[in-house]
């Protein structure tokens, strides 16, 4: 290469390449964490998320509660004296202070019995500590400090329980409270003070990073789930070998969202999107040809190859419009 | 004074050495740079569009993540025009262009193989082609998808990344015989790239497996998309052969015309136009 200008394309030209293969080689085999250069690795909230969580929800409550869908069934909802005896007992205005809340569970032996004691529910919100923790002391709990946080405990009245139910609720952050079993509320904070959360946990944030654009959403280890969540044997047995799961949708004018899973080999999950495929049919089949029934079939898609299967649906304002007009219609008749 | 026969790797690498300086600074580069330069403006168009929330491409209703943008341009970007018309411009003008100046002659009078000046010609086009168009991929991929999925992606850009070499390298060794051996091998080359390929894709029976599309496409790791009537009937004629099968014959293919090529050039006797 005599030329000094090729020299310099080519020296320009493969360090572009070398660069960019440099970079997506470290992201992916040398464990750089997702979060490093990205904003959309998931809520801050993950952070008191243990490691060892098998399933992580979240929901953007102030989305959804602003959402065109929630104002157009708003009229719909149940009176307002239950939401207003709630609110001046706490303080809190479900409708107007929580921002979002953040679920996971951790599978534990025995979990079948005593399921409060493997979750987690972590909710952002404007809340007014003191009232809480009065109300609580009123009610016989107990207020203590773990790690500096405060904890308001309240211990199981059935000393004969082999499982109590020893709740608690953390003050997390300023608009942050932690709600589970004490073990639970403990290590979430633990979790937060150690940075051994589920962020540093890669495949579980790999679920989390591939989901966009939707205001709710859970991952999870499906089999983590199943061997401790005592499900008979017979059952277990017939179901499909999904290891992970995640499903997001998104709430505004309409409803859409997606179902994906992984499934141990391809051919579990050919059998999968089968199977999927049929009972897609039978919906469309029974769809038949009644308007809002027969688009909402239609926004069914099944899709995925090697090991996953996915499903997703999408559901416009238009088509809620005509489900709404038919379900009237049906009321009508009734009523006649 | 008798001059020494130089050997057929020297000669090909000095060839080479002289070739891509050529080739870069060619006026076709600027047609490379324009083909190659549109998938990075379309994926800055994209990121900025997705910079304010709205989504760039549904399918169904759906928003199609970076990632599947990213796929759609390796298909219809990449795979069924860059790459053919790089092959066909670059491939068909390594000999052409030397009849058509007429300085073939200075070549063919130094002590070197006829073959190894197409040998050196040719890896010169890989390197000159490889260094434009791998890292534009890499661009629009660092560009549209986002880096939190990097870990899970970066295995298929890398797949990305070798099927695109190897088919510019098997497009241009097959299109270095075209240029070799016909006399109007732009014509023919199009007419294989554009034509040929296309039709016998979306028609059933075994006339595709004549084709590189069809092995090349048996390779890509994101899914196809359907742009039209005639991605659909090749949608639906399409067969996906085994990764080995696509590979064998993709290297047989860039082997053999590479040899046929070099053996055409070797005996070949380029009259001149006056």
């Amino acid at each position: 290469m005599s030329n000094r200008k090729t020299r310099y394309f080519v020296a320009i030209m493969g360090t572009v390449l070398a660069v960019g293969l440099g970079t997506g080689l470290v992201a992916s085999y040398m464990g750089l964490p997702v979060s490093v250069f990205s904003s959309a690795a998931g809520p801050d909230e993950l952070q008191y998320v243990p490691a060892d969580a098998a399933v992580v929800a979240y929901a953007n409550v102030r989305d959804v509660m602003n959402s065109h869908l929630r104002q157009r069934f708003k009229s719909l909802e149940p009176s307002q004296d239950s939401r207003n005896e709630f609110e001046e007992k706490t303080g809190l205005d479900l409708e107007q202070d929580v921002d979002s809340v953040v679920a996971a569970v951790m599978p534990k032996d025995g979990m079948a019995n005593n399921p409060a004691g493997s979750f987690l529910i972590l909710a952002r919100a404007r809340y007014q500590a003191s009232r809480l923790e009065a109300l609580a002391l009123e009610h016989g709990a107990q207020v203590t400090e773990y790690q500096g946080k405060r904890l308001i405990t309240h211990a199981d009245p059935d000393l004969n329980d082999p499982t109590p139910d020893n709740m608690a609720l953390g003050f997390l952050e300023a608009d942050l409270v932690g709600f589970g079993s004490i073990e639970s509320v403990k290590a979430a904070i633990d979790a937060r003070a150690s940075n051994r959360n589920i962020v540093s946990n890669n495949d579980m944030m790999k679920l989390v990073n591939e989901i966009e654009n939707a205001n709710a959403w859970a991952v999870g280890k499906f089999d983590a789930i199943a061997s401790k969540a005592g499900i008979p044997a017979e059952i277990a047995s017939a179901m499909p070998a999904i290891s992970w799961f995640s499903a997001a949708g998104h709430i505004n004018g309409g409803v859409s969202g997606t179902f994906k899973a992984e499934a141990k080999d391809e051919a579990t999950a050919k059998n999968l999107r089968d199977l999927m495929g049929g009972f897609l049919a039978m919906a469309k089949m029974q769809a038949g040809n009644k308007p809002g029934m027969q688009q909402l079939a239609d926004s069914l898609a099944i899709s995925g190859d090697g090991n996953t299967v996915a499903l997703s649906f999408a559901i416009s304002s238009e088509m809620i419009d005509l489900l709404e007009a038919v379900a009237k219609g049906r009321q009508g008749q009734i009523r006649q | 004074m008798i001059t020494r026969r130089m050997g057929f790797v020297e000669a090909s690498r000095r060839v080479f050495d002289l070739s891509l300086g050529e080739m870069l600074w060619s006026r076709r580069t600027i047609f490379m740079a324009l083909v190659v330069g549109g998938p990075v403006l379309l994926a800055i168009i994209v990121r900025v569009i997705e910079s304010f929330g709205m989504s760039a491409l549904r399918v169904d209703g759906q928003r199609v993540g970076g990632f599947g943008v990213f796929g759609v341009m390796i298909w219809m970007l990449f795979l069924r025009f860059i790459v053919p018309v790089l092959g066909v411009f670059y491939g068909t003008a390594l000999m052409a262009d030397e009849v058509e100046d007429k300085t073939i002659t200075y070549l063919f009078t130094r002590p070197i193989s006829r073959g190894s000046v197409l040998v050196g010609k040719y890896l010169a086009y890989l390197a000159c082609t490889f260094l434009v168009v791998l890292p534009s991929v890499m661009i629009v991929y660092f560009l549209l998808v986002p880096f939190s999925q990097v870990p899970s992606t970066f295995g298929n850009l890398l797949v990305d990344l070798g099927l695109l070499a190897l088919g510019l390298a098997v497009y241009g060794g097959v299109f270095a015989f075209v240029g070799a051996f016909f006399k109007r091998p732009l014509v023919i080359g199009l007419v294989f790239a554009f034509g040929w390929e296309q039709v016998t894709l979306a028609i059933p029976g075994s006339l595709k497996q004549f084709t590189i599309a069809f092995y090349m496409t048996g390779l890509v790791p994101h899914a196809m998309p359907s742009d039209g009537v005639t991605s659909v009937l090749q949608g639906m004629f399409r067969e996906n052969p085994a990764a080995w099968v696509c590979l064998a014959w993709l290297f047989a293919y860039l082997g053999g015309f590479l040899y046929l090529a070099t053996r055409v050039v070797e005996r070949k006797e380029y009259i001149l136009e006056q």
